[in-house]
């Protein structure tokens, strides 16, 4: 399936933007409330950053995904000059997939045609829910008609390939009430839905909620019907699954996020993000190899990551060398997050893969290993079964 | 010069309960007498392995000497002999308690007397010990001295004036500890020219040096060069050293009658220099040897089982290796049909079965599976013979039996007043007799029953101290057999019988313990991919069920953005967990499991 890439030069590039209008309640990621001068201070940081990486700043790339935070937040001369920097630093392939991730907060269809005109040609929209309730709960700064309102927008600006973020299993809201919004947001032109579950993470707000018992904790009945429900929905809408959280139409597939899942390497710049680089891609910055490939991360917080980067440094907050077993385990761990499944090269792996199979977690063709419906709903298990065994 | 060097000895021992500051009197006398200078004073000094200074127990005796130039401006000779302080150990505490003339009653003055020290005041008197009373922490706020001045006073008949009051903690009164200990304690008393008997107290393997023999000298003396033999064990071996313990080994040239100290032959084996055993000289032996020699044997047994079953070999030598310096310790191979190969250990009390069990994964870093501990029953089959079943399993179906016995015990609780009806309670569910009640001084009563051994060896003594808000305490000794009707309670996950989580429990309450038994087993055995049917069978017939329901879901189906490295450390810390399971058949049963049948509630 996947041939062996990893060791090839990274063809992907993450560029975080951590800027938000505020914390939605269950989000961990780094994000920063600043605006104004912090924003400019930031972009030059990655500006800086990149001219760091020395060559791997000069490849050629098949995907660059705008994650954030909310970069549609970014002051538009700063995330024109973002993509500019890109631009002229990276060669981008013809077929390049370009991702911004965007909230409906905001949201004009001018914005969306300067996107477009700076050569984006995928939106990420975080819809999250079309449930006031559900909207409430997750602390969004939208409501139900801006999102619907984004969507259509984004159509009406010339993308063909917008996708939603959708989170289920959201506490108080029934399974019906997320078929309806599941529904509507098939009613607008969408060729791509990331269906997360609600999870509630540690440090989050939700976390003390839940915690204090204010907010109830997420339900598994409610998890196995709203996936079950998603799955269909979007299925019968042309949307197949590809990824244990995401559905696209043929063609759709997020060739960024597949990167990931495929242990293809990819470059991350930004405050918060994580990078994934070959032991030779690693000795371009200098590193000497301790392993087969390098996963980096850099420094959370905004100011920090300013400052480390403009005193001359990547603004990575650590990193670790793979050997060949864990670079296999995540192999195999990401690869059967797909639902194109991953291929399993020992024996007790097979053996086990067979005893699952047997269980209607998992199909098996030859070495081929692919979760079943049951297999994604317990699929961390699953993981670990074939990584223990 | 002997009688005269005699009278210039004193050997004594503490006793105390946990807690009550045994080790930090003893710090304060090593340093008050300059045996340990104040730099090189560690926190409790003579507990030297790791796992006594945590858990505060002593686990193993020892011996030190300490110069003491006393009031009378006359130097003497301290030996002090600290003894182990569990129930677990008596009998090594008597043998310690033999080798001296006197003890010191260390008591907490905010405590008062516990069961097991009293045990161990009546032991040192039987010996004919001389006891002097320390009522310790008196500095402490809620210290009540005088009350248990009176206590002591009432309880052993020591007169209340005659005790010391004393805070080891900030030095007081350690003074008139030492004074006391020369003016109120005899001297040894022996004959030097007698043929040598020596006591063994203790002894330790030493990975250098051999085996170390804790000694102390009644008649006659031992120097490097004599031949010296066992009386009660086998063995002629060449004494290479004698020495003393201040508190490391300091070699002298003779160690004569009164004295206390070490020597090291050439014997190669913890078994050969048995505790309570007499050494004497081979060219000219004593006649007969000293009082109160037995051999120390195991209380429970359990099985011991590498996770990894090829660790086993690993297990065999690290057993070995502990076995070196604990006589106490018995084990031969085991095979189970659920756990493997492993081994059938004997121990003296489920303290001892924990202390091995946590020497083998912290020193040898093996990772094991341990079966709930069981007693030995007296089985009488139908042809005739007799056996001793020390494993659950092995038990015979009621068909082969004539008859089967279970160990009793006479269990001795001292506890404040207030809570005897709550351990009456406890003891009558342990299918107890009573004995005796006797109202002591101070609100204490001492409560005697009579139980199964089987009944006590399980959370007998937590669900003591729960009931008792921790105050009561216990001492134990075996009486003897009685014929009961037990049989065997058997286990089977996902329909096949688990040999490893077989008991064996009175047919009375075996449909109760078993219900109890898989309940529990519920809670600790953790969902699984598909569904389990755990049951519990007497004679092959099911007489309780729980499910275990299969998991439904177990996935985070969130987004990880590039951070992949959080998903696989997790996946790795996972994955050792679940190396701490077993699995037998498809299920995978945590070690809390086998020893479920232990924190059964009642």
């Amino acid at each position: 399936m996947i041939a062996d890439q990893t060791q090839g030069a990274p063809r992907s590039l993450y560029v975080h933007i951590p800027f938000c209008a505020r914390r939605c309640s269950y989000c961990d990621f780094a994000i920063s409330l600043g605006g104004g001068a912090i924003q400019d201070r930031y972009v030059a940081a990655l500006d800086q950053e990149l001219e760091g990486l020395g060559p791997l700043g000069h490849l050629e790339l098949d995907t660059v995904f705008l994650g954030g935070g909310t970069p549609s937040l970014l002051r538009a001369d700063l995330l024109e000059q973002v993509v500019e920097v890109i631009r002229t630093r990276f060669r981008l392939s013809s077929s390049a997939e370009v991702t911004i991730e965007v909230n409906p907060e905001g949201l004009t269809e001018d914005l969306a045609r300067t996107w477009r005109q700076l050569g984006i040609n995928r939106v990420s929209l975080g819809v999250q829910s079309l449930d006031p309730a559900g909207l409430r709960f997750l602390g969004r700064a939208h409501d139900a008609v801006a999102a619907e309102t984004a969507m259509d927008l984004v159509a009406a600006a010339g993308f063909e390939n917008l996708s939603c973020d959708l989170i289920y299993a959201i506490p108080g809201q029934d399974s019906a009430s997320f078929a309806r919004g599941l529904l509507q947001v098939l009613t607008h032109p969408v060729q791509h839905v990331s269906c997360y579950e609600l999870t509630v993470e540690p440090g989050t707000p939700l976390a003390r909620r839940v915690q204090r018992k204010l907010a109830p904790a997420p339900a598994v009945d409610a998890f196995l019907e709203q996936r079950e429900i998603a799955g269909e929905l979007l299925g019968s809408a042309g949307l197949g699954i590809y990824e244990v959280s995401n559905y696209a139409k043929p063609g759709f597939a997020s060739r960024h996020n597949l990167a990931y899942w495929t242990q293809l390497p990819y470059l991350a710049v930004g405050c918060g993000s994580h990078g994934f680089l070959s032991a030779a891609s690693a000795a371009l910055l200098g590193l000497e190899p301790k392993g087969d490939m390098l996963r980096y991360w850099h420094l959370r917080d905004a100011a920090t990551y300013i400052r480390e980067v403009m005193a001359g440094g990547l603004g990575w907050r650590g990193h670790e060398w793979l050997g060949p077993a864990e670079v296999e385990m995540e192999r195999v761990a990401c690869g059967l997050r797909l639902a194109a499944g991953v291929i399993l090269r020992g024996d007790g792996q097979l053996t086990r893969a067979k005893e699952l199979s047997e269980l209607g977690l998992l199909t098996l063709e030859g070495q081929l290993v692919r979760p079943t419906k049951r297999g994604f709903a317990l699929l961390d298990r699953v993981t670990l079964e074939l990584c223990a065994a | 010069m002997t009688s005269h060097k005699l009278q210039r000895i004193r050997n004594f021992s503490i006793i105390a309960h946990i807690d009550h500051g045994k080790s930090t009197l003893a710090d304060r006398l090593l340093e008050r007498t300059g045996t340990v200078s104040a730099r090189d004073m560690t926190s409790q000094v003579l507990d030297t392995m790791d796992l006594e200074r945590e858990r505060g127990i002593t686990i193993k005796a020892q011996a030190v000497r300490m110069p003491y130039q006393a009031e009378d401006g006359r130097d003497y000779e301290l030996n002090l002999i600290d003894t182990p302080g569990h129930v677990d150990f008596a009998y090594e505490v008597s043998r310690a308690l033999a080798a001296c003339e006197g003890a010191l009653l260390v008591v907490d003055a905010s405590q008062g007397i516990e069961a097991q020290t009293l045990a161990n005041v009546y032991k040192a008197l039987e010996l004919g010990l001389e006891i002097v009373p320390v009522v310790n922490k008196i500095d402490l706020v809620q210290a009540e001295p005088e009350a248990v001045a009176q206590e002591i006073e009432s309880v052993i008949g020591i007169a209340a004036d005659q005790c010391l009051m004393v805070s080891a903690r900030t030095g007081m009164g350690v003074a008139e500890v030492l004074e006391a200990v020369v003016k109120r304690l005899p001297a040894p008393s022996g004959d030097p020219q007698a043929p040598l008997r020596a006591l063994i107290f203790d002894c330790k393997y030493d990975a250098y040096r051999g085996v170390v023999v804790y000694v102390r000298v009644v008649d006659g003396a031992i120097r490097a060069g004599t031949q010296i033999r066992m009386m009660a064990g086998q063995g002629n071996f060449a004494v290479d050293e004698v020495g003393i313990f201040r508190p490391g080994m300091v070699p002298v040239d003779s160690l004569d009658a009164g004295e206390v100290g070490y020597l090291i032959a050439s014997i190669r084996n913890v078994r050969d220099s048995k505790v309570g055993d007499t050494i004497t000289d081979h060219l000219r032996p004593a006649t007969e040897a000293l009082p109160g020699y037995r051999q120390a044997s195991p209380m429970v047994w359990s099985g011991l089982f590498p996770i990894q079953s090829d660790s086993y070999q690993d297990l065999k030598e690290a057993l070995e290796r502990l076995q070196l310096n604990d006589a106490a310790l018995t084990f031969e191979p085991e095979t189970s049909a659920a756990l493997g190969f492993g081994f059938r250990c004997g121990f003296l009390g489920l303290l001892h079965m924990e202390i091995v069990q946590e020497r083998l994964e912290r020193e040898f870093g093996l990772t094991l599976i341990t079966t709930a501990p069981s007693v030995a029953y007296r089985v009488k089959f139908k042809d005739g013979q007799l056996a001793e079943i020390d494993n659950p399993d092995q038990l015979p179906d009621p068909g082969q039996m004539e008859w089967i016995e279970e160990p009793r015990v006479k269990v001795e609780v001292m506890t404040p007043k207030e809570y005897l009806g709550g351990l009456m309670e406890l003891c009558q569910e342990r299918r107890g007799e009573f004995v005796h009640l006797e109202y002591q001084a101070g609100e204490r009563a001492l409560l005697t029953y009579d139980l199964p051994l089987g009944e006590i060896i399980h959370d007998f003594y937590d669900q003591l101290k729960s009931r008792s808000r921790g105050y009561a305490s216990m001492d134990y000794q075996l009486t003897g057999y009685r014929q009961e009707q037990l049989v065997k309670l058997d286990v089977l996950v996902a329909g096949a019988k688990v040999d490893a989580l077989s008991s064996i429990v009175h047919r009375h309450q075996a449909s109760n313990q078993g219900r109890r038994l898989v309940q529990r087993l519920k809670e600790v055995i953790p969902r699984q991919l598909f569904e389990v049917a755990i049951q519990a069978a007497v004679g092959g017939k099911i007489i309780s069920r729980e499910t275990v329901p299969a998991l439904r879901k177990d996935v985070l189906a969130k987004c990880y953005g590039g951070d992949i490295t959080r998903k696989r450390k997790l996946l790795e810390k996972q994955r050792e967990g679940k190396q701490r399971m077993k699995r037998i058949g498809s299920v995978e049963i945590p070690q809390e499991a086998f020893m479920a049948v232990l924190t059964l509630d009642r």
